[in-house]
């Protein structure tokens, strides 16, 4: 029996943060912000020492796995467990909050309950990615909405309340159809009902039954992701909070959607997949141009940034709609990225509002005379969002692209329509975010803005923030096998299963013979799939 | 001991890892790192100058023979796939590679001096620093892919350095716009990119050409597709080297400091359009449409560069124009299916431009001390005037740039622009006429350019000139006065010190006589790139056919030269009332730039911002005013929701809490 890696990263950083209470209380938070910035830092060691000692990344299956029975009777079980998918996502969220909690630093409203609620937050989203029981994972997804929902609704900004109100009710009227999709996979084929992964995967679900589960779990993880047009919570949200919840929410939640789909909508529904797939790609594409789009159009920075958080999700759909190794690979990179680069622009909208009090940008510029170091780090990170070559932004993005436009599964007019498309936002990505530079940096200072505020440069607690997240930024762009190395057997295991799903569909006597007729939910004339295995156009 | 060859990768890697440092430096300690300009240019030359020294050693030995070296190693791989990356030396990249670290280093030692009194020195250098590096690995990259990579960290050097007064407005834009217009050219470089892959499975030059040959000739690909994959592949260079139409960046891109203009904008950057181009050959070769394509858009863009040039006021515009027109001439070259031509020119003009560019920098360092820091005022031409009695060096530098580009004997110009001309009237007689006529047209404007600037008279005193050119920029007079520093205080301008006229000396060198290397009956410089080249150009070089179409050339220049004497220098033609008195439509289309940037803001800059505006009210309006209905539907009616909406959000927090933890005990109990 090993050292319980997993359920030590999910239950210490909750077991402190119960301990907050006894922290020795000065008012203004100077010890708790200590406490809980070295507890976060132990659980990102504690995932670290996870992945260091018990994960090997050569092994497809689970690894650093641990069961305990729990409710036999209803087959519920403390199963956590780690894979390719997701370890990069454990370490990337211990990462982020360890780093949150030194963005928190300047909070000073109820310290108490604000780390308390960070470091809770912590353990509920390792747990998401670690537990390897449906129920379990249920559990995780609802618990972890509470600390949310209370950063939000008490430290936010002015509709806090509104923007709060609006998360919950959306995160949880999708939650119901996750907990339908468990119950009903969960008793699917009589006997004891189970909720482990790796015996759901063993079912054989029929059709109907999976693209009805796949559907609702697609509303649940889209309206996380989100996917376009579930995503008007997430600029209510991101709009109100304050910067150290930012950087959860866009480093780590919205990789729950992701990842989710990738653990459920592709692992154990694999039929579905082959059928939902190009649905995925498409409203991949809407998600990238649509946003992209609102985001340049939008005035408001932090709906700026919450837009151009969408806009990237896109190519996470996109990738898992691929059929390729390299598109999905491309994804989940794409996750570990924005999860970064998402994470410090935030972090940079909140350390700029609190020195210019505004986030419209038309009461902002010429910043850039009296804030140097914040310029500097603004241009990194926008250029890193910009998908510039060198930072892991591009190299997820380029991964997507080429294992989509080589992905032999499509056929070839819907590769080039979609590839045209998606490759709009690269056009697009700059437009906005060079704008944003612009008009916050650039030009003549606006007197009003400098009359009124005291403008500081960056102090050292922010550079060290940003520097820290630009680490994996550049070392990934540099060499992305850092990271993708890590879950490469995982997911080209996953992407085999959608191999067998697809030979299997053509396979169906009296359903559709040969994968040139469009399977099931596509009209004849879009016709996402390939009519033949090798290229041709002649 | 390796070879030269073998240690490659450090070139572009020393000048990094000297801008990482001192970038590093501004952010960290960013007062001490400001205050140590002398020692960071010190370091960041010296990397820069081992750069080209190893770049030097390379270039003996392709001169030597050495065959073509290439590195790679897996960078990125997912199941079957695996994309590679590395470097590859040959004779094309040694050419780029030595031409490149030269332009950087004297362009560095000039910066000490045009960037003296900036607050951003340090900066600068690590910016420079920065491009010198992704400019060298974009020569040394050996596939598609790698070239996209470093293609992009030039365009963002680009970003910066345009955008390095960052306080003024136009700088802002001209950033902004030179970054989008490139990516509108790697929107097609990647699609076309990825296209090429898809059809041969590799990003490599040869590969991509042999297999897409084949894939052709073999039928699984038809020739339309392949031609479109060229096409899109050719976006990117035309956006880089500012071809028709995607050349609306670069001349606004002047708002830059000059020593980037020379250097970026000029020798290097704007060249790597021509030098894909080149490596793109294998590729391109094979289909006669896509090299038809690629020259006419040269030509069309060397007309146009050139035409727009003969009426620009600003002297910096106005190289920048020429340059457009050049760039024009080397693609003119590719689409001939020349490249040594085109590369030959490419590094003639890289030298000349380069001098010209430090030229107009040293003209208006000077002007800034009479009219201060005011680029309205510092680079009008109606402002200048004489000002060879007061800077020599820069004037007989300038004058010796003015005749290469030309195309007059035996400067460097004459022998790469008229080898272009060869070739096109081999290919594309009618080509060949636009570029004849262009080469008048560069000459008339090249030296209306020297003289408005060095001859006659200094006109920087007037005072009423001065306030009508700020009004017609819409500035106030006492804003420039505020930005002059209280620096206007001579009343005629200086020679720059020794930093910024060393430079101009040392390229006037290769102004004189690079050319000669690449004379038609003996070209060395044909001889390295393309050994077979060489020998069929000398094989079938005869006086009889080479000095008739030289001859045209050169009398067309010394036309245009001579109309510039009459109306410039010796005042005997009022250009202003012949053509322009007479033909306003023409002049007004011409001052205009084609009424380009007029098309480009309408169509595409209010187009794009209407419709973001559209999608952002459909967001805000329909999608989540249907969320809001139904959440308002579904709970609005409830008299609870009032209390929720009011009370305190923990209250609402532990009934959701509490609701989890009673499944939680229902599970346990009923379970």
């Amino acid at each position: 029996m090993h050292f319980p890696w997993l359920s030590a990263a999910i239950l210490f950083p909750i077991a402190a943060a119960l301990l907050i209470p006894l922290v020795p209380d000065d008012g203004d938070g100077r010890k708790v912000r200590w406490y809980a910035l070295g507890v976060a830092l132990l659980t990102f060691l504690i995932t670290v020492g996870g992945y260091l000692n018990g994960y090997d990344p050569a092994i497809e299956g689970l690894q650093l796995a641990e069961r305990y029975t729990w409710l036999p009777d209803l087959g519920l079980a403390w199963s956590v467990g780690a894979d390719g998918l997701s370890m990069p996502l454990i370490l990337l969220t211990s990462f982020i909050t360890a780093l949150a909690a030194l963005a928190a630093w300047p909070v000073s409203f109820k310290p108490k309950l604000f780390f308390f609620l960070l470091l809770a937050m912590d353990g509920g989203q390792i747990a998401v990615f670690a537990v390897q029981d449906m129920m379990l994972f249920f559990l995780a997804w609802e618990l972890e909405l509470v600390p949310v929902y209370l950063l939000l609704a008490i430290w936010g900004a002015k509709k806090r309340q509104y923007a709060a109100t609006k998360f919950i009710l959306y995160t949880a009227g999708g939650s119901v159809f996750i907990l339908l999709a468990a119950l009903a996979m969960g008793f699917y084929g009589g006997g004891a009902p189970t909720f482990e992964f790796s015996e759901l995967m063993a079912k054989d679900f029929p059709q109907k039954f999976q693209l009805l589960c796949y559907a609702g779990l697609l509303i649940a993880f889209g309206v996380k992701l989100p996917i376009v047009p579930l995503h008007t919570w997430l600029p209510d949200a991101h709009g109100e909070a304050t910067a150290p919840v930012h950087m959860l929410l866009a480093g780590i939640l919205l990789k729950m959607g992701g990842y989710a789909l990738l653990r459920f909508n592709v692992q154990l529904l694999p039929a579905a997949h082959v059928q939902f797939a190009p649905l995925l790609v498409v409203l991949g594409v809407v998600n990238i141009i649509y946003a992209a789009l609102t985001s340049f159009a939008q005035r408001n920075l932090k709906r700026k940034i919450a837009y151009s958080s969408i806009s990237h999700m896109g190519f996470v759909l996109i990738g898992i709609g691929s059929f390729s190794a390299l598109g999905t690979s491309g994804a989940m990179l794409q996750m570990v990225s924005h999860g970064l680069i998402g994470a410090s622009l935030f972090f940079l909208v909140g350390a700029t509002y609190d020195r210019t009090h505004t986030l419209q940008l038309d009461e902002m510029g010429g910043v850039g005379q009296k804030m140097r170091k914040m310029f500097a780090l603004w241009t990194v990170c926008s250029l890193a969002s910009l998908a510039l070559p060198g930072m892991s932004g591009f190299v997820s993005e380029l991964m997507v692209f080429v294992g989509f436009a080589t992905s032999e599964t499509y056929s070839l007019s819907f590769r080039i329509v979609i590839s045209i498309l998606a490759a709009v936002g690269v056009i697009l990505t700059p437009i906005y975010l060079l704008s944003m530079l612009r008009e916050i940096f650039f030009g003549k200072e606006n007197p009003e803005l400098v009359s009124h505020t005291h403008l500081v440069d960056a102090e050292p607690r922010e550079i060290y923030v940003i520097s820290c997240l630009l680490v994996p930024i550049i070392g990934i762009g540099l060499y992305p096998r850092l990271v993708t190395d890590t879950y490469r057997v995982s997911i080209e295991a996953l992407v085999q299963r959608e191999a067998n799903a697809l030979a299997q569909l053509s396979h169906v006597p009296g359903k559709v013979v040969m994968r040139s007729q469009s399977p099931g939910l596509w009209p004849a004339v879009l016709q996402p799939f390939s009519p033949l295995k090798a290229p041709s156009l002649s | 001991m390796p070879s030269a060859s073998e240690l490659a990768w450090l070139i572009p890697v020393l000048p990094l890892m000297g801008a990482c440092l001192s970038g590093l430096g501004l952010i960290a300690f960013n007062r001490t790192v400001n205050r140590l300009r002398k020692p960071v240019a010190v370091l960041l030359i010296t990397c820069v100058g081992a750069a080209a020294v190893l770049s030097y050693a390379l270039l003996a030995e392709q001169l030597a023979g050495a065959a073509p070296i290439e590195m790679l190693f897996n960078w990125a791989s997912a199941g079957s796939f695996n994309l590679q990356m590395g470097f590859r030396v040959d004779a094309l990249g040694a050419v780029m590679l030595a031409l490149v670290t030269t332009i950087a280093l004297l362009v560095m030692v000039y910066s000490d001096g045009y960037m003296a009194h900036d607050k951003g020195y340090v900066r600068f250098f690590t910016y420079l620093a920065l491009f010198s590096s992704s400019m060298l690995g974009l020569i040394i990259s050996p596939n598609l892919l790698e070239i996209y990579v470093f293609w992009e960290l030039v365009g963002m050097c680009s970003y910066l350095l345009v955008g390095f007064w960052y306080d003024r407005d136009g700088a802002a834009n001209a950033a902004q716009k030179a970054f989008v217009v490139n990516r509108v050219g790697d929107f097609g470089l990647l699609l076309g990119m990825l296209g090429l892959f898809w059809a041969t499975g590799s990003f490599g030059f040869e590969t991509i050409g042999s297999r897409l040959q084949e894939a052709v000739a073999g039928g699984s690909l038809s020739n339309g597709v392949a031609i479109l994959l060229c096409l899109l592949v050719f976006m990117g260079p035309m956006a880089k080297s500012a071809q028709f139409p995607l050349h609306v960046w670069l001349p606004d891109a002047m708002e830059g400091p000059t020593p980037i203009s020379a250097l970026i904008h000029a020798a290097t950057m704007v060249a790597a359009g021509v030098f894909l181009v080149a490596r793109l050959q294998p590729v391109y070769a094979p289909f006669p449409q896509v090299q038809v394509v690629i020259a006419v858009v040269g030509t069309i863009t060397l007309v146009l560069g050139a035409s727009i040039a003969l009426t620009q006021q600003d002297l910096k515009k106005g190289l920048a124009y020429s340059t457009v027109s050049q760039l024009g001439y080397m693609m003119l070259a590719m689409g001939c299916g020349a490249p040594v031509a085109g590369m030959f020119h490419l590094v003639t003009h890289a030298f000349f431009k380069a001098m010209l560019f430090l030229g107009s920098g040293s003209v208006i360092h000077a002007m800034e001390e009479v009219v201060g820091h005011e680029p309205v005022l510092a680079q009008d031409m109606r402002l200048m005037g004489g000002l060879r009695q007061f800077m020599p060096i820069t004037a007989i530098t300038f004058l010796i740039g003015c005749i290469a580009i030309s195309g007059i004997p035996p400067l460097a110009g004459f022998w790469s622009k008229d080898e272009i001309l060869g070739q096109a009237f081999n290919s594309f007689p009618v080509l060949w006429a636009a570029g004849l006529i262009t080469a008048g047209m560069t000459s008339f404007y090249m030296f209306r350019l020297y003289f408005l600037t060095f001859e006659g008279s200094f006109r920087g005193n007037d005072t009423a000139l001065q306030a009508q050119l700020l009004a017609a920029a819409g500035k106030s007079g006492g804003e420039a006065q505020d930005q002059g520093h209280g620096h206007s205080d001579a009343d005629h301008p200086h020679e720059s010190g020794w930093q910024m006229a060393m430079p101009l000396v040392v390229l006037a060198v290769p102004t004189v006589l690079i050319g000669l290397l690449g004379t038609p009956w003996n070209s060395r410089f044909a001889r390295l790139l393309d050994p077979r080249e060489a020998a069929h150009m000398a094989e079938h070089f005869s006086w009889p056919e080479f000095l008739p179409l030289a001859g045209a050339s050169v009398a067309i220049s010394v036309a245009g030269i001579t109309l510039a004497v009459l109306a410039y220098l010796l005042h005997r033609l009022d250009l202003g009332k012949l053509v322009a008195g007479r033909f306003p439509a023409l002049n007004a289309f011409l001052a205009n730039k084609w009424y380009l940037d007029a098309i480009n803001d309408k169509l595409f800059v209010q187009g794009s911002r209407k419709l973001a505006k559209q999608v952002l009210d459909v967001d805000s309006k329909v999608v989540d005013g249907v969320v809001n209905l139904t959440g308002l539907l579904t709970l609005g009616s409830g008299e609870g929701l009032k209390y929720f909406e009011t009370g305190r959000a923990q209250f609402y927090a532990l009934i959701v809490f509490g609701g989890v933890v009673a499944l939680v005990v229902l599970f346990g109990v009923f379970g």
